[in-house]
């Protein structure tokens, strides 16, 4: 019986089973390395803003019109957050790390289009805090994901601010309880800093919320990042 | 990660080992290409041509058979007409006046191991064949198998290799390249000892054979994988003659091809649970301990991923539409995203590349073995089509095997 051939097709099949796993890994640290390098040059972005509004103060708002904030930096993030979320685990610990920038980012983001919209009256910002799960006690998070995904794809203006209810991470902490969000009750959304809206809405509803969609521009040309 | 999918990664190694131990062999022992030496002795063969509704294909097999350079009183060509209620016998009539042909007719049994029976009983010949009456032979394709038998005297049973005739339509290109897949892995059966059927289109046995371990038995239809599985189980010596080419028609439409494969894969499951002491025995070399149990695993593997993959893309269907009923969002194609970070890197898939590329390399071997030349049609047929067609026949003959349902090997 030639044992010595089976055992070498063995260790073959191994190294093959080998290679596939570390090509796989390689490529994951990659997009890891990617979406670091994003949210650098994304935190770099707001703090520049930050600035520029801070030297500018409500003096002069066509400067800070024209520089609209990283809404399609933001979203491409939480496109590949959600890849890379999906390729590794929810838990792995860089994936939960990344998550936890670009919340920061968000919130930051949130922060400081919430200003710049109060002295620039001008500066349509319609948002959309939406907070989820993906523990599984949130069957609705997905399809409200989807609705949200779609309504940011058609109103380029519109900005989505997606929460990972259970990230623990101090400031979105805040951001929780400072809008007073029910855990056992999501999916969460809190519009233009109305009161919190709790469930799965369609289209149609979600529509409704936000009569401000209306004031927004449409776009055709549809980017595919998910609001979850 | 997804506990189901543990299932579809043992599948695939299993694939990747077979297919890696197929390649060893290869480099183990390389088949040598055809030479110009003769048989010192051509022995006397007497093919049995078996037929049943064959009017359309009969006279050219026999055609073939006649134009073999083969010593003419050596060769004696016995047509047995198994009850065809189509033109076979008038058909086999033009032969009547060839010294070398002999014309019977009999009543149907429903299989057709009786046919080749009833032939063995009327001929007396050093060795016999068989060939499908829809099967042709190249002119040397005797003198190469001769020169096999004589060669080595252990040899009781040798086949040849198998192309498809004039294929055609996607179907049969992808059975061209199967079959080309099967050129190489016979010769590395053979290298391994461990060939599991004499096809029907020209497998040729030394009568000897027959005295020691009985004639045909109907064996659920596949009495060629049965004498494969019997010879072994005597520890009697099968070759492949690479050399000896036969082409043969294959199915040309769906339920055909199906219907042929689940009476295959019928016959491997029961032939195995008849011969099942010969699994993982030592006593019979890689057939007992390769052949018959990756064949049994591959068999449950390939259902398995079929299921796999047929559960996931429903549920991602059904849960796509519930999505779009329950979400009012219009419907429109995904958009493609040309960035490199959206490409599926996933392990699967690339163990699946590997799977593909090393079929690839086993077929294009069968090319050089059978000198034989394949098209990109053949090769993207046989990758695109082969894996969503071949889970039905294996689906139905489990079923079949369940039931122990009779289809006989007309249907």
């Amino acid at each position: 019986m030639p044992w010595q051939k089976y055992t070498l097709a063995f260790l073959i099949t191994a190294a093959i089973f080998g290679t596939a796993f570390y090509l796989t890994n390689r490529l994951d640290a990659r997009r890891l390395a990617d979406i670091r390098t994003t949210q650098e040059a994304v935190s770099i972005d707001i703090l520049s803003t930050e600035t520029q509004f801070e030297l500018l103060g409500n003096l002069d708002c066509t400067a800070i019109s024209s520089n609209p904030v990283l809404s399609d930096e933001l979203n491409n993030l939480a496109g590949r957050l959600s890849v890379a979320e999906e390729n590794l685990g929810s838990t792995n610990a860089e994936v939960v790390q990344l998550k936890k920038q670009y919340s920061l980012l968000e919130i930051k983001d949130y922060i400081l289009m919430k200003q710049i919209s109060q002295k620039c009256p001008k500066v349509k910002f319609v948002s959309v805090l939406y907070f989820y799960s993906n523990e599984g006690n949130c069957p609705d998070c997905g399809r409200t994901g989807d609705v949200l995904t779609y309504l940011r794809q058609t109103y380029p203006g519109l900005r989505v601010y997606s929460f990972d209810f259970n990230l623990d991470l101090s400031a979105l902490r805040t951001l929780i309880s400072l809008n007073k969000i029910d855990g056992s009750n999501l999916p969460a959304m809190v519009i233009n800093n109305r009161a919190t809206v709790y469930g799965f809405k369609n289209l149609d509803d979600m529509q409704k919320l936000i009569p401000e969609l209306k004031t927004l521009a449409t776009s055709t040309a549809a980017t595919t990042t998910s609001a979850k | 990660m997804d506990i189901a999918a543990l299932g579809i990664y043992a599948a695939l190694f299993l694939a990747l080992f077979f297919e890696v131990i197929l390649l060893i062999s290869f480099f183990e022992k390389r088949p040598v290409g055809k030479t110009s030496a003769l048989p010192s002795r051509y022995p006397s063969v007497a093919i049995l041509v078996p037929c049943w509704n064959k009017g359309a294909t009969l006279a050219p097999t026999i055609h073939s058979l006649l134009d073999l350079d083969y010593p003419k009183d050596k060769l004696n060509v016995v047509i047995i007409d198994d009850g065809s209620t189509d033109n076979t016998w008038e058909v086999a009539q033009q032969f009547v006046n060839e010294p070398q042909v002999s014309l019977y007719q009999k009543h149907n049994e429903g299989s057709k191991y009786a046919a080749l029976n009833f032939g063995l009983a009327r001929s007396d010949s050093e060795l016999v064949g068989c060939l499908d009456a829809d099967s042709f032979v190249d002119k040397d394709a005797m003198t190469e198998m001769a020169k096999a038998f004589e060669e080595d005297a252990s040899v009781m049973a040798a086949a040849p290799s198998m192309k498809v005739n004039q294929p055609r339509n996607l179907l049969e290109l992808m059975q061209a390249t199967e079959y080309t897949f099967g050129i190489f892995f016979k010769k590395m059966f053979d290298n391994m000892a461990a060939i599991s059927v004499l096809p029907g289109p020209f497998s040729i046995y030394r009568r000897s054979l027959f005295d020691k371990v009985g004639t045909f038995r109907k064996a659920y239809h596949t009495e060629d994988m049965e004498m494969a599985f019997r010879m072994h189980a005597h520890h009697l010596k099968i070759v492949n003659v690479h050399t000896a080419i036969v082409t043969t028609n294959v199915p040309n439409t769906v339920p055909a091809l199906i219907r042929q494969r689940t009476r295959w894969s019928r016959g491997f499951l029961e032939n195995s649970r008849d011969y099942s002491y010969m699994y993982l025995n030592r006593k019979y070399g890689n057939f007992g301990m390769l052949v018959l149990p990756v064949g049994l695993i591959g068999f449950i593997a390939a259902l398995y991923s079929a299921i796999y993959i047929v559960y996931n893309l429903v549920s991602a269907l059904v849960l796509k539409a519930l999505s779009f009923v329950q979400t009012g969002l219009p419907l429109h194609w995904p958009s493609i995203r040309l960035d490199w970070f959206y490409v599926d890197t996933s392990m699967m898939l690339f163990l699946t590349l590997a799977a593909m590329v090393m079929t690839l390399v086993a077929v294009l071997i069968g090319q050089r073995i059978a000198n034989t030349k394949l098209g990109f049609k053949h090769i993207a047929s046989y990758f695109l089509l082969f894996g969503f067609v071949a889970p039905f026949w294996l689906a139905r003959a489990v079923w079949d095997t369940v039931l122990s349902s009779e289809r006989g090997w007309l249907t």
